[in-house]
């Protein structure tokens, strides 16, 4: 090539408006921050937020037919991940209507009116009572949820890494934001960030060894170069390790696990909801793009690894849930749980795996979202009441919460006609037809044990007489209501009538090289 | 460096800085003082560059120097000496077997590897960066050229994450006051009608061991002056013990009771040995 | 098959063309489950606005579902004997991958008879419900339930898939154990519903299994096109998938070795025990095998293990039955007991199908009547259970007490009650397949007689052992109304079905029938059978004709065992619940205990929270990456190893 003369790269910005839509609205609440007076942020926040998400959301459907590698082949925009898009932008909506929620705790929002308050001191005390808030968390949504729609489309792993960092920064921070049991909220944010820093220790260490095996970061690359030489080498296997052990820790999956049951408790609810639902969608459609495309032609390799890894997870989260007496630790070790379900779809290498994993991913995105839309209800003066039998008798105080969160329960243990038994038939029947029967019994015991834990929640709710203090759901305003609404309804929905949804899915098709 | 075999000199120059480089790392988890530890980083930083230039990559190696080595860690220095050069960390560690797995799991993983890419790497030819750097002439152009063309996207929202981490500073530090400032004369003002201390307050204490801002200063009559040491670190209960055998000793020998000579206090008493502890 | 290995494929396999589309009549099936389904819609929806009328909303659906249930019969009365069977999609439900189940109902002899049963016995402890809940302020919900019930029971019956009967079988599931928990203020209420829900989920784990064997043997989970392709499929398979069917079997129909939670679930109200844990729910398993019999007949193994279940459970549910005083838990383990005859006779193959399926009509009608019978005498009684504090109640409660006494004929088996017909031919079918089955029914038809008399004479004959305030009532005529009618049920139903409708013929397009010859003459082999019962009978007078203790007595080694429910819950809780536990604590220890407990504990030396959260930080942080380490090892040896070979 002439040294004199560069050819401009190709960008299209109209495909890539999106992304464009969702980071320039962080960018723009940045300078809000910085400019507008103190009660003219959340307004303005506000707006950025739900029209930049709505807004990307809309152009995504708009732009659905223009898929391709983009931007120099750094992202594919293809129907799964127009799929994924969507669904972290729909996902991320409802987040955002729980994070809006300013009537739920007395004292404000969910989150701290200054992060660098010391927690306990007479500062903290202070700006609670001048009604302060921080209004930064809307900002760091919007970048996260940026970096989580690059992490699902890159179809390089620079870009793949430097999304991740995208998205987890500002989780990390809004991990330590709770506005109650601040102390829990700080350690649950320091562990996410070593740890979460340790695991991208990892995933940079297998990019190098994939680099060095291919010679280039780009997906299509390094499966040509696993076409072209049969024969691999340790570069490889010691790069798929490490990629893996990074995407792992994203899911939550056993043993890369540790860090969700701290993170979960600590986190403020609609923190937690956006880390448990969008962040392992997320996870999951990296790691599905990244398995099936750059990756595919090792896949022998990494299928039973992924068996193995699946057979643990299921197996670890459904078990060590039974014994667990707070609430949002029993979540977060059954997401541990459902992690492994779907890896099952995952670990099938084959377009119907990737149907199911996408359908599974979609029912349990919203459960979630309701979960913890619930979770942040249920609370007294203190905060959220998490204990288990501190929900004793919520079925006779709050009739209605108690039944939603009865079906989110129903939905998580599988029951028919709810979009949880829709989607695990779907993987386990994924896994069969590559004939994995194996998988699919550890799956199926695993979900019978798991069904005892999320029927002990019914049971306690319902059949337990209220003790002494134990909470009637407090009101929630409208958007948490509306978030909840939706969150049931597609609970319900997918269950009876899953088949648009699963048509939309296969009409997708399979990721782009 | 045209030869495709590396040079004596090269592998000479290779063993020394990696060796260097190792030795930084473990002297970074080994050291109990957080200023040892950033020097420790330094050397492997250091090292680091002077591979990264043996290997045809200058431009890499200089930046290595400058942002890592110049930079960050001497930030990280500036930091530790506001906070106080001789704080350090307890070793001891309370959890049972984990030091003996963590180091039994780290040379498993080690050698793994190690093993692993010493089988499928032995033999590769060596190609070296010529041919590379030479397509766009030079290394700094070919690094322009990529940056700006193929990783085009990367390099952009690289912008996005150095935005979420100066907004992630200053969301865990900045602190909005919600009272107006108070102008010096208020200040000055409210000190003198307060009466309790007109003056400015005592500086922290100088001695010949510790000058660091937790060491608290002395009042004449030998008691400590808690308020010689900044207000965040009382807050949080880093103040340097003084040691009140050796105050008391100073002041015996300036009084005439005491003469010079060997120590009469037991020294296992002395407080001032463990320095890291919170009293 | 014991004994004699000869399995002849029923003739009347199920046809191969797919079935007849839905017309006339037959379009509106969808109404028999849309009916209760808007009902129980309504009353849980519709929340207090509903109280007042709601229950009999509740009643009206049940009762229009038993109305159209009847037309469907006659309609299907009308069609040739082979074409009476009718399919209609409602929608595509799942689709993925070329791989299609629709959610489509099947209506043929076998699901027609069990939706005669399920609506009228329906309707009839619906109406009693009236009365029997009339003073419950949650007596709308409880409507709400029965009506969801009924609703789920129908989908499980007319499915005519296993995925969408998969749909049907946990929503009975669920709505039993929203039943069983109906009283939740009573914990122990709560707690037979959770045991009830576990035991049934380990059944489903059965049932699951089962259907994605079916899966990937035959590549569809339709009825007509699995038994179609069962002829062909190898027998190690069918045995599995038959085996897994039977353990799902087990569950939901409370047979050894999952039969604990049928005792327990009597802490529900007595109608449910009477409609769900008696007439139809629990006999789901019967329905279940009888329907895959296709697959059965390829498999001796598995009908074999069937008659063993069936049996073990026969005789474990009336020893139960024998001893327990509670009369609700001797009706329960007597059901037991009659269940596993009906499974026993399933097990038996194509000669035993009809008889299964005909002792479970007989026995949904005689038991539901003994159940409500003893839910007037508890009504009657202000709530009391305990039967050695009844006695002489015949003279108090007049109408209970006679309907009490067909439906008590019926069971052991007096001709020509309904039970000696239905009891009669599962007998002479087990004596046509092996001796030894036909022993050990004749012998379980003995202990019925002994424990039903003993029931029959602590509750209504002797001196009143009530204490003085108790003041026992006839319950008012919403009760003992449909008493009469199912007391009539009682009588009737076994000649009717037999003679009148043709049981036999009926059924046999779908189970196929086969007759083997017999040494002994039919009258004889009924005579043995009466004498046995008889015999049962007279111990039972002997013993309690005399003065019953209120206070239990202390019995032997057996006595004591069958109170205590033959152990049932101890040996679940050593085999099951304890190692589950232990392993969930194990995990947890590894968990929590090493790395959380030492930290704590250092952290509580140091005191003071500013220290306590750093220490824990450091604490967990390091322990976690350890173990992430340790997970990246695993990664890598796996990752070689899997590139040995």
């Amino acid at each position: 090539m002439n040294p004199e003369v560069m050819t401009a790269p190709s960008i299209d910005y109209i495909a890539l408006l999106p992304y464009i839509i969702v980071g320039a609205a962080g960018v723009i609440g940045v300078i809000v921050e910085a400019f507008v007076g103190r009660n003219g942020r959340r307004p303005i926040q506000l707006v950025l937020a739900f029209g930049s998400l709505i807004g990307a959301f809309g152009v995504l459907v708009v732009n659905r037919t223009t898929l391709g590698l983009q931007a120099e082949g750094a992202i594919a925009i293809d129907g799964p991940g127009i799929l994924f898009m969507g669904l972290i932008l729909l996902l991320a909506i409802l987040v955002a209507l729980l994070m809006s929620e300013r009537q739920l705790d007395p004292a404000g929002d969910a989150f701290a009116p200054r992060a660098s308050a010391l927690p306990g001191s007479d500062d903290e005390r202070e700006l609670t009572t001048r009604g302060y808030f921080q209004t930064e968390i809307w900002p760091l949504f919007l970048f996260s949820v940026f970096g989580m729609m690059l992490f699902v489309t890159a179809s390089n792993l620079l870009v793949l890494f430097i999304a991740l960092e995208i998205m987890s920064l500002p989780l990390y921070l809004m991990a330590g934001m709770s506005r109650r049991r601040r102390l829990l909220s700080q350690e649950a944010a320091l562990k996410y960030f070593i740890l979460g820093a340790f695991s991208s220790a990892f995933l940079l260490f297998g990019i190098a060894l994939l680099y060095g095996y291919s010679g280039s970061v780009e997906f299509s690359v390094i499966a040509d170069a696993l076409a072209a030489e049969p024969g691999q080498t340790a570069l490889v296997v010691g790069g798929v390790a490490l990629l893996s052990v990074g995407l792992l820790f994203k899911i939550g999956a056993v043993p890369f696990h540790a860090w969700v049951p701290d993170v979960y408790q600590g986190s403020p609810a609609p923190v937690t909801a956006f880390m448990a639902a969008a962040v392992k969608v997320t996870a999951f459609g990296a790691l599905l793009r990244v398995m099936y495309v750059a990756l595919g032609g090792v896949r022998w390799e990494w299928e039973p690894l992924l068996w193995i890894i699946a057979g643990l997870t299921m197996l670890f989260g459904s078990v060590v849930a039974i014994a667990q007496t707070d609430m949002k630790r029993m979540i977060a070790y059954s997401s541990i749980a459902q992690a492994g379900f779907i890896l099952i779809g995952v670990s099938t290498a084959t377009a119907e795996g990737l149907y199911a994993s996408i359908f599974y991913l979609v029912a349990y995105g919203f459960t979630t979202i309701g979960i913890f839309a619930i979770i942040a209800m249920v609370r007294d003066a203190g905060g959220e009441m998490t204990r288990l039998d501190q929900w004793a008798g919520l079925g006779k105080r709050s009739p209605l919460v108690a039944v939603s969160f009865g079906i989110f329960m129903f939905a998580l243990a599988s029951f028919p006609l709810t979009s949880g038994f829709i989607a695990k038939f779907l993987v386990f029947e994924s896994a069969l037809a590559v004939d994995n029967l194996g998988l699919v019994i550890v799956g199926v015991i695993a979900s019978v044990m798991a069904a005892f834990f999320y029927i002990r929640v019914v049971v306690i709710m319902f059949f337990r007489e209220p003790v002494e203090g134990s909470p009637a759901a407090a009101v929630p305003s409208a958007t948490t209501t509306l978030a909840l609404a939706v969150s049931a309804a597609v609970t319900v929905i997918l269950g009876v009538l899953p088949e648009p949804v699963i048509n939309l899915i296969e009409q997708a098709g399979v990721f782009l090289r | 460096m045209t030869s495709t075999d590396p040079s004596a000199a090269e592998a000479v120059v290779f063993w020394v800085c990696a060796f260097l480089s190792v030795v930084g790392g473990i002297g970074l988890i080994l050291s109990r003082r957080a200023v040892h530890s950033a020097l420790w980083v330094a050397l492997t930083m250091i090292s680091l560059a002077v591979l990264y230039i043996a290997n045809a990559a200058p431009f890499l190696g200089m930046v290595q120097i400058i942002v890592y080595t110049g930079a960050v860690m001497m930030l990280f220095l500036f930091v530790l000496m506001v906070v106080g050069v001789d704080s350090s960390d307890s070793l001891v560690e309370t959890l049972r077997g984990q030091r003996v797995a963590g180091i039994l799991l780290a040379v498993g993983f080690g050698l793994l590897l190690a093993i692993g890419l010493g089988s499928a790497l032995n033999g590769v030819p060596v190609v070296g960066l010529d041919g590379a750097n030479g397509e766009y002439g030079g290394n700094v152009e070919g690094l322009a050229r990529l940056l700006f063309s193929e990783y085009v996207l990367a390099f952009e929202i690289v912008a996005g994450l150095l935005v979420v981490a100066a907004l992630g500073a200053l969301v865990l530090a900045h602190r909005e006051r919600w009272q107006p400032r108070r102008t010096q004369r208020e200040i000055s003002q409210e000190r003198t009608r307060g009466g309790i201390h007109p003056a400015p307050l005592p500086p922290p204490g100088v001695y010949a061991r510790h000058n660091a801002v937790d060491t608290p200063a002395l009042l004449p009559d030998g008691s400590v002056a808690d308020i010689s040491v900044p207000g965040p670190l009382r807050a949080r209960g880093d103040l340097r013990p003084v040691d009140t055998a050796a105050v008391a000793e100073t002041a015996a020998l300036t009084s005439g009771e005491a003469t010079y000579g060997p120590a009469k206090r037991p020294v296992a008493d002395d407080p001032g040995t463990s320095p890291g502890e919170p009293s | 098959m014991i004994g004699n290995g000869a399995v002849v494929l029923s003739e009347g396999a199920p046809s191969l063309e797919p079935l007849a589309a839905a017309t006339g009549v037959f379009a509106y099936l969808w109404l028999l489950i849309a009916l209760p389904l808007l009902g129980a819609a309504v009353l849980l929806v519709g929340g207090r606005r509903t109280n007042r009328w709601g229950p009999y909303l509740g009643v009206l659906t049940v009762s229009l579902a038993a109305v159209f249930a009847i037309v469907l019969v006659v309609s299907l009365l009308g069609l040739p004997a082979d074409d009476r069977a009718v399919g209609q999609t409602l929608f595509e439900w799942v689709f993925v991958g070329g791989f299609t189940v629709p959610a489509a109902l099947q209506l043929d002899q076998l699901s027609m008879v069990f939706v005669l049963l399920i609506t009228i016995v329906g309707a009839l402890i619906h109406v009693y419900s009236l009365g029997y809940m009339e003073d419950d302020p949650d007596r709308r919900k409880f409507f709400g339930f029965l009506n969801l019930f009924i609703a789920a029971m129908l989908l499980l019956v007319l499915a005519d898939n296993y995925l969408l009967l998969y749909v049907g079988w946990e929503g009975v599931g669920l709505a039993s154990y929203l039943l069983i928990g109906f009283w939740q203020f009573k914990p122990s209420a709560a707690a037979a519903a959770k045991k009830a829900f576990i035991m049934n989920r380990v059944g489903d784990v059965g049932l699951s299994l089962a259907i994605m064997l079916i899966f990937i043997t035959f590549g569809t989970v339709t009825f007509d096109s699995v038994f179609a392709a069962a002829g062909e499929a190898n027998e190690s398979t069918l045995t599995w998938i038959g085996l897994l069917l039977l353990l799902a079997a087990c569950g939901k129909s409370a047979q050894f070795p999952l039969q604990a939670w049928l005792l327990d679930a009597m802490e529900g109200p007595t109608p449910v025990s009477a409609l769900i844990h008696a007439a139809t729910m629990v006999t789901a398993g019967v329905y279940l095998i009888v329907r895959s019999n296709p697959i059965y007949d390829g498999t001796a193994f598995a009908l074999t293990t069937v008659v063993i279940i069936g049996i073990i459970t026969m005789f474990l549910g009336a020893i139960i039955g024998s001893a327990k005083d509670d009369i609700k838990k001797s009706l329960a383990g007597s059901t037991m007991s009659q269940i596993g005859y009906m499974v026993m006779a399933a097990g038996l193959g194509p000669i035993g199908y009809v008889f299964a399926i005909f002792h479970l009509l007989t026995h949904g009608v005689f038991k539901a009547n003994l159940f409500l019978g003893a839910g007037s005498v508890i009504h009657g009684m202000h709530g009391e259970q305990e039967m050695r504090r009844y006695g002489a109640l015949r003279s108090v409660m007049v109408i209970t007490w006679i309907t009490f006494m067909c439906g008590y004929l019926a069971i052991i088996g007096i001709p020509p009650f309904s039970g000696f017909f239905s009891k009669d031919d599962i007998i002479h079918a087990a004596f046509e397949q092996n001796i030894i089955i036909g022993i050990c029914g004749v012998l379980a038809a003995g202990i019925t007689g002994f424990y039903m008399t003993r029931m029959v004479i602590m509750t209504f004959f002797g001196k009143p052992r009530w204490p003085d305030d108790a003041h026992p009532h006839e319950s008012k005529p919403v009760m003992t109304i449909p008493l009469i009618i199912l007391g009539i049920g009682s009588v009737v139903t076994g000649a009717a079905l037999l003679y009148w409708g043709n049981i036999e013929s009926w059924l046999e397009p779908v189970t196929g029938i086969e007759e083997k010859p017999l040494a002994i003459p039919t009258i004889v082999l009924e005579g043995i059978t009466l004498l046995i019962v008889l015999i049962g009978v007279s111990i039972a007078i002997a013993r309690y004709r005399r003065e019953v203790p209120v206070l239990a007595p202390k019995g032997n080694l057996l006595t004591v065992a069958a109170r205590n429910s033959l152990y049932d819950d101890a040996i679940n809780e050593a085999l099951v619940v304890k190692p589950t536990y232990v392993l969930s604590d194990g995990s947890i220890f590894v968990d929590e205990r090493i790395i959380d407990g030492t930290v704590e504990g250092s952290a509580r030396l140091v005191g003071g929270l500013g220290a306590r959260l750093r220490r824990l930080q450091s604490g967990f942080a390091r322990s976690y990456a350890l173990l992430m380490v340790g997970g990246a090892v695993m990664v890598l040896v796996i990752l070689y190893l899997a590139r040995l070979p």
